[in-house]
């Protein structure tokens, strides 16, 4: 049985991949094969980049026979893809149709963009990039110099990098790579950073642990919970655990930016509110086709 | 005084992974020194360090120590820095004063109301006796002052050590963590 998962011939931002994923009917069912359409005009950016990276070989992991058809070749979103990396982690067991790019156009260029930080990879099992988290807010510095608060938001934004990307390696609970890249979108005055994992989603680690840690939020819908555990930090490890995520939340509504966060069957929009994030601010769309893991999002504006 | 930066590989740390590897380091500094009673954790050379190294490191190893031995930071002036070791203190409510000369600043949990009055009073001289803060309250009776002492230090606000009274028994000078 074979999932076709069509693309738009537009700009695709996350929640166009989603709807994209849903006209496959969740690849990751009971279909043998998986075949992603990308035709020409379609414009993929940084975070459904990172997130079909991921899916990708989640079901390449399974066996399952998955190819990506870049219809225009690489003179389209494929080249794109090239320079940010993806071709180079993608499994070897995924198809691509015209074929791999001959060279990796990140590889060739690595570090040179004051624009983009290149896909790198957060494995569980080798460790992840010490200066990951330096050469991501290193990008944020140069992208947003016009803002008059960019030393504090560099400081931030390491933080905020340095906490996802350290949960990552520690709780994803997966032999399969996590990701982290960035982008800077001058003509839509924004920058976006991702941080993937294919592991187990932060609410099904979390969940178990409710009833004897807290009791009283073991009732919450997945929403609320999800804003509580930016709002005060919960983990599954304890009370003295969780300051991370309760820390990257309090930087990222200092800067205002919003925090889209993708789990195994859901997708919430954080936007900060006067109050921070809250239920009352955050837009949820769930019953998703499944994606394994974490996948969680920044945006910032560069002025 | 121990260097932060000599246990570290580099001048920025983050993560639970490179944190326990710094605090074994940590501890051998502390472990090397058995007399010492209090040690000041330079952030000399540190650019930069998140809640989770944070957490893993200094905060972990004053909270390993205490009631036994007192840290407290200096050479730290980093907003951002503060701002996470804060974060990690007040997870783990573990307090820590950072110094700068003689001027202080707490991180992590804040005294309970009842006790904060006390607190100023040790922080205010080199040591002191619940006795002589006793008599400078209206109303405080030595025990009540004992009590609040004691449990500034089992919070780890202080320092305690016994000491001969001058009545023949034993009573405890407190002092603050610098």
């Amino acid at each position: 049985m074979q999932r076709l998962v069509e693309f738009s011939p537009q700009w695709i931002e996350a929640a166009a991949f989603e709807r994209a994923l849903a006209s496959g009917h969740s690849p990751h069912g009971l279909a043998t094969e998986v075949q992603f359409n990308i035709p020409v005009g379609c414009k993929l950016m940084l975070v459904p980049i990172v997130r079909l990276l991921s899916l990708a070989n989640q079901l390449a992991f399974v066996g399952k026979l998955v190819t990506l058809n870049f219809i225009e070749g690489e003179t389209g979103a494929m080249g794109y893809l090239n320079r940010m990396g993806f071709f180079d982690h993608l499994s070897h067991n995924v198809r691509v149709v015209p074929g791999r790019p001959i060279h990796s156009a990140a590889k060739a260029h690595y570090g040179g963009s004051a624009n983009l930080v290149e896909i790198a990879p957060i494995s569980a099992t080798n460790g992840e990039e010490i200066g990951l988290p330096s050469r991501l807010s290193d990008v944020v510095k140069k992208a947003c110099g016009a803002r008059a608060d960019v030393a504090a938001l560099e400081s931030a934004t390491w933080t905020i990098f340095s906490e996802m990307i350290g949960n990552v390696g520690e709780h994803s609970g997966t032999k399969l790579d996590g990701y982290a890249a960035l982008q800077v979108y001058s003509g839509g005055n924004k920058l976006q950073v991702a941080v993937s994992d294919s592991g187990l989603g932060i609410m099904e680690t979390l969940r178990p642990a409710l009833k004897t840690q807290h009791p009283h939020l073991s009732g919450l819908s997945d929403i609320d919970l999800l804003v509580e555990i930016f709002r005060q930090g919960l983990s599954r490890l304890g009370s003295e655990r969780g300051c991370g995520l309760k820390g990257c939340a309090a930087r990222a509504i200092k800067f205002h930016a919003e925090l889209d966060v993708r789990l195994p069957n859901q997708r919430v929009l954080l936007v900060p509110g006067v109050s921070g994030y809250t239920p009352n601010t955050a837009f949820c769309s769930d019953k998703l086709p499944l994606l394994w893991g974490t996948h969680i999002s920044f945006e910032f504006q560069l002025t | 005084m121990i260097c932060l930066q000599d246990v570290m590989d580099r001048s920025e740390g983050w993560g639970r992974v490179q944190g326990r590897a710094v605090f074994q380091r940590l501890l051998s500094a502390v472990e090397d020194h058995p007399g010492v009673e209090i040690f000041r954790i330079s952030f000399k050379g540190v650019n930069r360090i998140d809640m989770s190294f944070a957490s893993e490191t200094v905060v972990e190893l004053a909270k390993r120590f205490r009631q036994h031995k007192g840290f407290c930071f200096v050479d730290l002036a980093d907003e951002d820095m503060i701002e996470n070791l804060d974060a990690a203190a007040a997870r783990k409510m573990q307090p820590v004063f950072v110094w700068s000369g003689n001027m202080s600043r707490l991180i992590g949990p804040p005294p309970s109301q009842g006790v904060r009055e006390a607190l100023e009073f040790v922080l205010g001289k080199p040591q002191v006796r619940s006795s002589e803060f006793a008599e400078t309250r209206a109303g405080m009776t030595i025990q009540n002052a004992s009590m609040k002492f004691k449990s500034l230090w089992e919070s780890g606000y202080v320092m305690r050590r016994e000491s001969a009274a001058d009545t023949g028994g034993v009573e405890f000078v407190y002092s603050r963590i610098q």
